[in-house]
């Protein structure tokens, strides 16, 4: 099923409808909403599932290689049951690794992502609390990448709508040597 | 107590270049994986429960590992925790931690639950043999003495950790699939070719858990 955004200016809000088997092992299908960009950033925004679904549909904050169905990401993912995961398939046509979360139960959610060199750093709030930093990994990605959002509904016979609030994409200084 | 199963011919010719004398408490063999330049060593202390491991090796990083290594065989289902901490002073990434491993050959698919020397504890892993080492580090505020366990339920491989005295916390868990059977243990890495360091392991538990039979075969 077909997906779609729509962008309500006057509220700087992004309505993300995906569908899409998933985003996981080798191939993925979901919703995304992009940019190019290259070096180190801060993505931050507000995420809330408007439909419901499947308990891992996902709204995530990705950086993807290139829109190939295999490419290599990663991504800071909250799937509708309240799991936060940090996901990631190391080369194009590789399997996706993933670290889950304990599961926090539905609810609105500010999400987090930087990339500094190969370090990516995730944070999440619940419900207006405060930014909680889950962790880090390694992960190696190019530049020019891809960064945006995206929805995958986890069924090829359900269409979800995430609506992306307070979109904040922010260029860092070069990191220092790990 | 546990029932260690059958040692195949193939694991007797890799035991037999590792030293198998003594007591190793819940395990039943150490040495080191990876041939570091700096050889390691494993005690234990039957009367206070304490395992002192010095190891030394690059890393465990990469497509190579590195480090000294007690462990043991396992099918199924486990958890296995431990107190830790580092003697002396060493590299900020020296590691010390619980260790499951597909084989001894240095680019072994493993998952490990480590402490670095910093405090920074990791669930690290390789999926295949011969890949590059996968990790995620939580955020943490310095060194001290930690608990860590590592629960294995099906390809699910969770990271627990807390400082000693606050209460084991359930951070993570990511997947990677092995073939039964198992090495389970716990290991040293100095994350320096040119130097070993020492870590103490006390409180160790390994324990078996429940395996749900495998699916019934599809028709």
């Amino acid at each position: 099923m077909k997906g779609a955004t729509e962008f309500d200016a006057a509220g700087k809000q992004y309505k993300v409808t995906g569908s899409g088997t998933d985003i996981w092992a080798r191939a993925d299908q979901f919703h995304y909403l992009w940019r190019e960009m290259s070096g180190n950033f801060s993505v931050t925004v507000g995420a809330k599932f408007l439909t419901e679904g499947i308990g891992h549909r996902k709204a995530v904050v990705m950086l993807r290689q290139s829109l190939d169905t295999d490419s290599p990401f990663v991504h800071l993912a909250i799937h509708g049951d309240g799991t936060p995961a940090i996901q990631f398939r190391n080369s194009k046509g590789d399997t996706t690794n993933t670290v889950d979360f304990p599961v926090e139960g539905p609810g609105t959610w500010k999400l987090k992502l930087v990339r500094q060199g190969t370090t990516i750093t995730v944070w999440i709030a619940k419900n207006g609390g405060p930014l909680r930093e889950l962790g880090h990994t390694i992960y190696q990605i190019g530049n020019p990448l891809l960064v945006g959002l995206g929805v995958s509904s986890h069924s090829q016979q359900a269409v979800n709508t995430v609506l992306f609030s307070d979109v904040v994409i922010e260029p860092l200084p070069a990191a220092q040597a790990r | 107590m546990y029932r260690i199963s059958a040692i195949s011919g193939l694991f007797l010719l890799s035991a037999s270049l590792f030293g198998q004398g003594g007591s190793l408490g819940a395990f039943t063999n150490s040495g080191d994986v990876g041939n570091p330049a700096i050889k390691g060593a494993a005690e234990f202390n039957p009367t206070s429960g304490e395992y002192k491991i010095t190891g030394a090796g690059a890393n465990m990083w990469a497509k190579q590992d590195q480090f000294q290594y007690v462990w043991r065989e396992m099918q199924g289902n486990f958890a296995v925790s431990a107190t830790v901490r580092f003697v002396g002073t060493g590299a900020d990434h020296r590691k010390a931690g619980i260790v499951v491993r597909q084989s001894l050959d240095a680019d072994a698919t493993y998952a490990d639950v480590v402490m670095h020397g910093n405090g920074m504890p990791g669930l690290q892993w390789r999926s295949r043999q011969g890949e590059d080492t996968n990790t995620f580090d939580p955020p943490f505020e310095g060194p001290g003495t930690f608990k860590i366990k590592l629960v294995r339920n099906g390809v699910k491989v969770y990271l627990y950790t807390a400082r000693e005295g606050a209460e084991l916390k359930e951070i993570a868990h990511t997947e990677v699939s092995f073939r039964n059977p198992v090495l389970v243990g716990i290991g040293v890495c100095s994350h320096q070719a040119d130097a070993a360091t020492t870590a103490i392991f006390s409180n160790v538990s390994v324990e078996a858990l429940e395996t749900p039979p495998p699916p019934p075969a599809k028709k």
